[in-house]
């Protein structure tokens, strides 16, 4: 899932201040379940809006919305009818940005703010707390690490074992938060019985599967209209 | 693609080891700008006490001159650099170039690493790369040197003369896996190996036991990394703070106890003993002492070990 | 009033309480009125299905109680005493909204014995429009009730409370007639549509043995019944009761009220078969009455024609394997209790001379009757109560009487009989063991009844009514059950499993969607506090209706003319001792204190959105007034109402309205106390300057 979050309200205040019919439009998939982009925030941050432009003497109309999810056309129809329908001359969305990009490749001349801020793909870790697990390289090498990421998980994403900095399996960048991810590695290898594998030298990456191939597409050609 | 007579780079520090002797190393810390006189000031401290210093690049992710610029210098200076490199700074073709310019200026020695996280220097906001890893590093450099490719497969013009080095520390966790990384990095390329500085002679001696039982010892020369102790208080703190360096409580008492105002006098002492000590551990084939900002006293060091004058080998 | 969840009073799954009343009380609901502090929507509610809430209130086995929920967590709610409560306190309330027929229907009904099945299908008729005369051979009215329960249990300004009710609906009454020998039963059929049969089992059982015509044997109704009339049969200084039911033990108890030294009860049950309830048996022991159990009676014994003793023989067995009263004995195991008089309690009968000399059937002495038609053997000719149904309660007799109504009212329109089918009745069934594990444990508050010594003096009531404070008190146990979260629509739902982390009780479950079982849920609003997609809501107490209903009483020009500093003040209900704060502000009360208060029954329920929106709305301060530490009924409420509420308070400094606005407090002692200390303390802080600057940037009407 992705997480993000909210962003200082400081920040979307400012975006909007000198619009007067502003929608605050949240997502329900992935920033709803992080707590980040639901609806819930959608009311918070659209009632927080109205107090604090109107003690500013300005009184824009904030409305607000959800949708199932920003990233797909269908779902975004509706938003796009509001903002005509409702004339709407701002829209901050709480999805990810993704929905951002969507929302403004598609939104004409009105602009669209970001209301959250995007970090990372990631899992629940506990109640209120979402942990990085995977960094979209394109070419996932978890099979040779027990199925665990140190490209995401490892604060230098060191494919060959840990830098000097592990101690006592946390990592020397943020001891008290972070693992060392390979002593969680080097744990699960042991315990599969394939510590062995460990002396293998994982070669230098080819990054071309991840962004630095330059704009990633994904094809199911099965799919697509023929052209 | 080495010389003839078998040696990778033919630099003095591997002409001394190879030689058989007692390797001594130490470390030259370029200045935070392009202040010469004080760099040179530095090389002359440590000329002629040792048979290469270590030129630390952008150390603790704090930005200094260069470690190729300043490399440079010392060659011009006539003390033999081991140029470090770290991944954090540079993608593989920063890389490349670096060493080809670097070879070129008479470089012959470096020491690859993946270098400190930049959330410890005074850039913490920088973007890091890490497109490699110190052991792809070294894998890279050597297939540079003994295959004359660069790491797409493309061909080199003109060789390049490098003694490769890396850094273990037999102080980090996981404790088992310190050796298989330092096996790791021998077969990616490493030709010597200088360790974190060690205060824990006990767990010293129990890693170099599991690199000799490895045969690690036979395949690179392992040179002791230590580090003399200003005060207890510095100590105190490093045993704190710096992850991977742990000194027992014995040796941080030793110094608070000694009388006011010759603590650092203890701290010399101590490790010229531990130089005495590491000389007879198996395996190990020289020091590298890291006196951080305490240039001025690596002669001294030098020559109350016993270590001076260093052997003149002949290329 | 609207009730505020449907879930039992329109749907068909109600609550074990509601199911386990003959009448289905919506008891929830009136439990949760009296915490709300709307004693008149509780007796609204109590009047609903029954016109003997005062009778109940005071004499109700109450099988809500055996059937509470709560009994999985510790002890069942006190019904009985709050329904006590509500009568007891709404006296005036109760007569202004006795009610007259709508309309009158043609059709004309007699009525036979005013007990409570009579009277309760007397008012039904009535109120639907029919003209209904009750006669009553009696000078009073109300059966058993008024004949037989020992006033020390019912006092008649009691009964009398119902029965005036009930008189109001206009219903003709003939007292001292009784039918088949003041008036025939022919007669009534000749002048009515319809006659309904309820005289009850108004005759005790004799027993077949020696002795029972010796001077001293007395029979259990007549008996009572003497006594309810202001006479005292003469006694000697021994009694013994023979029976071992409820009847028995009134008898038991009244017997010794008339200064009777020793009282014996006589069963041929053992103690654990004893139909009489518990409670009953309790109190009578502790009156000083001795229980023989497993004894059946021989012979009595007299001398000169007076009781000198009775004597038995063991009970070895009163039921056989199929639960059939066929007792067994030992003879060779006998015994003698020497006493003075022997009162016969072991069974009550019906008498039916009223319809000896007309054509509807009786069959060995019964009433042949249709328990689902009510039909007798005579076309329009009804019966209802005891007489249908044998010997039961008066909750029991009262539902009876609502079904006697409806069949009657369907003949008279129709000429037809109505067959009734029972109620296929479905509850949300018990508490599971492990959520009531989750659930902390409040003692059931209980009432001391009168010291046994004083008690049995005379024939006052034993048992005080629960004081308004412990009304309330008690009213907070019941779990509201089936009035919790429910998901709104599946389709916002992520799944996000929020709800399943914060629930105390372990009962969210995500099943592709959200669920919280109405069987398990405790009704905390946790989940729906925190849920990001605002997607769950609550069926009773929804802060979004809350937020609402502020923003509807602010609207316009209320706001403005607020005295100011203006607070807001989220207050937990559970708090009150007293109405003081549950009544609901006027509009102008609001406006001169400055104080809006929004009662909720837990404060842990306010999102994130309800400690800020206020603000929009014109607040100047925000207040939470929560429990007193440690006090809430919901595990873990408190420390997650904190943590949102610090997050709160970052997003109000975040916002410009400065975090200090918002401040939760905790009650001190009772809410009546303590809040009045904290308003003062909120209100007579100086006005954020800000806040008037800002007015004064806006044109002073920006709010
Ligand atoms: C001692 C005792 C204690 C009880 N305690 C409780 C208790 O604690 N809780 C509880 O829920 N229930 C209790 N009950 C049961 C309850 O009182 C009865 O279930 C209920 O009264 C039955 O109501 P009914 O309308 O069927 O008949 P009844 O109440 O018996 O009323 C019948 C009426 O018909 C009148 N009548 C009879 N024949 C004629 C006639 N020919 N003409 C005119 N009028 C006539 C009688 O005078 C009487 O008033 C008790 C009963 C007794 C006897
Ligand atoms: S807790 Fe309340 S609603 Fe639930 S069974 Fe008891 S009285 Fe009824
Ligand atoms: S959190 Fe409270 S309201 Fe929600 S399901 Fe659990 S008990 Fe019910």
């Amino acid at each position: 899932m992705i997480i993000a979050d909210p962003k200082p309200f400081g920040q979307v205040k400012e975006y909007i201040k000198d619009y007067k019919r502003v929608l605050v439009v949240g997502c329900g998939t992935c920033v709803t379940v992080c707590l980040s982009g639901g609806e819930a925030e959608v009311q918070l941050l659209a009632s927080g809006l109205r107090i604090a432009l109107g003690k500013n003497g300005k009184n824009p109309v904030i409305l607000e919305g959800t949708v199932q999810r920003q990233c797909d056309e269908e779902f975004v129809v509706p938003v796009l009818d509001r903002v005509r329908d409702e004339r709407i001359d701002a829209v901050v969305t709480l999805a990810c940005g993704v929905g951002v990009n969507f929302l403004a490749d598609r939104l004409g001349s009105v602009p669209v703010f970001p209301g959250v801020d995007t970090t990372f793909y990631g899992a629940s870790a506990g109640q209120g707390l979402w942990a990085e697990l995977c960094a979209g390289c394109g070419n996932c090498i978890t099979a040779y690490t027990g199925g665990i990421c140190p490209i995401a998980r490892c604060s230098k994403h060191l494919l060959n074992g840990p830098c000097g900095g592990s101690e006592k399996g946390r990592c020397e960048v943020a001891p008290n938060s972070i693992d060392c991810v390979w002593q969680l590695i080097y744990d699960r290898l042991k315990k599969l019985g394939r510590l062995s594998e460990l002396q293998n030298l994982l070669p230098a990456k080819d990054w071309r599967t991840a962004s630095d191939g330059g704009v990633r597409r994904s094809v199911r050609e099965y799919l697509q209209e023929p052209k | 693609m080495s010389d003839n007579n078998g040696f990778k780079s033919g630099s003095n520090l591997e002409r001394v080891l190879r030689a058989g002797h007692f390797a001594v190393t130490c470390e030259c810390g370029p200045p935070k700008g392009a202040d010469v006189e004080h760099l040179e000031k530095k090389i002359n401290l440590v000329k002629g006490c040792v048979d290469a210093a270590n030129v630390t690049d952008n150390q603790t992710a704090v930005v200094r001159m260069s470690s190729i610029g300043a490399s440079a210098i010392l060659v011009r200076n006539g003390v033999e650099p081991v140029m470090q490199m770290v991944t954090r700074d540079r993608n593989r073709i920063a890389a490349q170039s670096d060493i080809f310019g670097a070879s070129a200026l008479g470089i012959r020695n470096m020491l690859c690493l993946t270098g400190d996280h930049q959330t410890f220097g005074n850039h913490p906001m920088a973007k890091n790369v890490f497109d490699l890893d110190s052991i792809q590093l070294l894998d890279m450099v050597r297939i540079i040197r003994d295959e004359g490719k660069v790491n797409s497969g493309d061909p080199v013009e003109g060789g390049i003369k490098m003694f490769l080095g890396a850094a273990a520390n037999p102080f980090a966790d996981p404790f088992e896996f310190r050796v298989i990384r330092l096996a790791k990095k021998i077969s990616a390329g490493a030709d010597f190996v200088q360790t974190q500085c060690i205060y824990d002679m006990d767990r010293f001696r129990q890693f170099m036991k599991m690199a000799c039982d490895m045969g690690l010892d036979k395949k690179c020369f392992i040179l002791a990394g230590l580090t003399p102790l200003k005060s207890a208080g510095m100590a105190a703190y490093m045993n704190k703070n710096v992850a991977g360096i742990s000194i027992p409580d014995s040796v941080i008492q030793r110094i608070r106890g000694a009388q006011k105002g010759k603590q650092a006098e203890e701290g010399i002492r101590f490790l010229i003993e531990q130089i005495q000590e590491v000389k007879e551990i198996p395996g190990i084939a020289g020091v590298h002492i890291m006196a951080i900002e305490w240039e001025d006293r690596v002669r001294e060091i030098a020559e109350r070990a016993g270590l001076l004058p260093r052997p003149a080998i002949e290329a | 009033m609207d009730k505020e969840c449907p879930q039992v009073s329109a749907g068909e799954i109600l609550a074990t309480c509601s199911a386990a009343c003959p009448v289905h009380t919506d008891t929830r609901e009136y439990v949760q009125r009296i915490s709300r502090g709307d004693y008149e929507g509780a007796l609204d509610i109590l009047l609903e299905v029954n016109p003997f809430p005062s009778v109940c209130g005071r004499i109700c086995h109450h099988p809500c109680e055996s059937e509470c929920r709560r009994k999985t967590i510790d002890t069942a709610v006190s019904l009985r005493m709050l329904k006590r409560f509500v009568v007891e306190n709404t006296r005036e309330y109760r007569v202004s909204r006795q009610k007259k027929p709508a309309e009158r229907k043609q059709g004309a009904v007699a009525i036979v014995g005013s007990g409570p099945s009579g009277l309760t299908a007397a008012r039904d008729l009535a109120l639907m429009g029919y003209r209904v005369s009750v006669y009553e051979k009696d000078t009073k009215l109300g059966g058993m009730l008024a004949h037989a329960i020992p006033r020390y249990r019912l006092p008649a300004d009691a009964l009398m409370e119902d029965i005036q009710d009930i008189l109001a609906t206009g219903i003709e009454v003939r007292t001292g007639c009784e039918v088949g020998r003041d008036i025939t039963f022919q007669e009534l059929r000749k002048d009515h549509d319809a006659v309904l049969i309820a005289v009850g089992l108004a005759e005790s059982h004799s027993l077949p043995i020696p002795g029972t015509e010796s001077s001293g044997v007395f029979l259990g109704i007549p008996f009572l019944w003497d006594i309810a009339n202001g006479l005292r049969p003469e006694l000697g200084g021994r009694t013994l009761v023979v029976g071992g039911g409820n009847v028995a033990i009134d008898i038991a108890r009244a017997a010794k009220r008339l200064g009777t030294s020793k009282v014996y009860m006589a069963c041929l049950e053992k103690r654990e078969e004893m139909p009489a309830w518990q409670w009953e048996i309790d109190e009578a022991q502790e009156e000083g009455i001795e229980i023989l159990n497993s004894w059946g009676p021989k012979a009595i014994l007299a001398e000169n024609g007076n009781v000198s003793g009775i004597e038995f023989r063991r009970c070895t067995r009163v039921f056989d394997e199929e639960h059939r009263f066929s007792p067994l004995y030992d003879d060779s195991e006998t015994t003698q209790v020497d006493v003075d008089s022997v009162i016969l309690a072991i069974g009550q009968k019906a008498c039916l001379d009223c319809v000896s000399e007309s054509p509807v059937t009786v069959d060995r002495g019964r009433l042949q009757c249709d328990r689902s038609s009510m039909a007798t053997s005579e076309r329009g000719v009804f019966a209802c109560g005891e007489v249908m149904t044998g010997p039961g309660s008066a909750i029991q007799a009262v539902a009876t009487g609502h079904d006697a109504a409806r069949v009657i009212a369907h003949f008279l329109q129709t000429g037809e009989t109505l067959k009734i089918a029972p109620r296929a009745v479905q509850t949300i069934g018990d508490l599971p063991a492990e959520t009531a594990a989750r659930a902390k444990r409040f003692e059931r508050v209980e009432v001391s009844l009168t010291d046994p010594a004083v008690r049995i003096g005379d024939f006052s009531p034993i048992e005080p009514g629960f004081s308004e404070m412990e009304a309330l008190k008690e009213s907070r146990r019941c779990l509201a059950c089936a009035t919790g979260a429910y998901l709104e629509s599946e389709a916002v739902c992520a799944g996000c499993l929020t709800c399943v982390r914060v629930c105390p009780f372990g009962v969210a479950k995500v099943d592709r969607t959200a669920v919280m079982p109405a069987q398990q849920c405790q009704t905390c609003g946790l989940c729906a506090a925190e849920c990001p997609a605002a997607g769950i809501a609550l069926s009773r107490f929804a802060t979004n209706k809350m937020r609402e209903k502020l923003r509807e009483m602010l609207a316009g020009t209320v706001a403005e003319k607020i005295s100011r500093p203006f607070v807001v003040s989220y207050c937990c209900l559970n708090e009150t001792t007293s109405r003081e704060f549950l009544r609901e502000q006027t509009e102008a009360e609001i406006r001169e204190t400055g104080i809006l208060r929004v009662m909720v029954p837990c404060v842990g329920r306010l999102s994130a959105l309800d400690l800020v929106s206020p603000f929009e709305l014109g607040a100047d301060k925000l207040a939470v007034l929560a429990c007193k530490e440690e006090g809430c009924f919901y595990t873990g409420a408190e420390g997650l109402l904190r943590r949102r509420i610090a997050r709160a308070k970052k997003f109000l400094d975040e916002i410009g309205v400065g975090q200090e606005s918002l401040q939760l407090f905790n009650t001190e002692g009772s809410a009546e106390q303590s809040w009045p200390r904290i308003w003062a303390q909120l209100r007579s802080a100086a006005p954020d300057d800000e806040v008037i600057a800002a007015q004064a940037a806006a044109g002073g009407d920006s709010r």
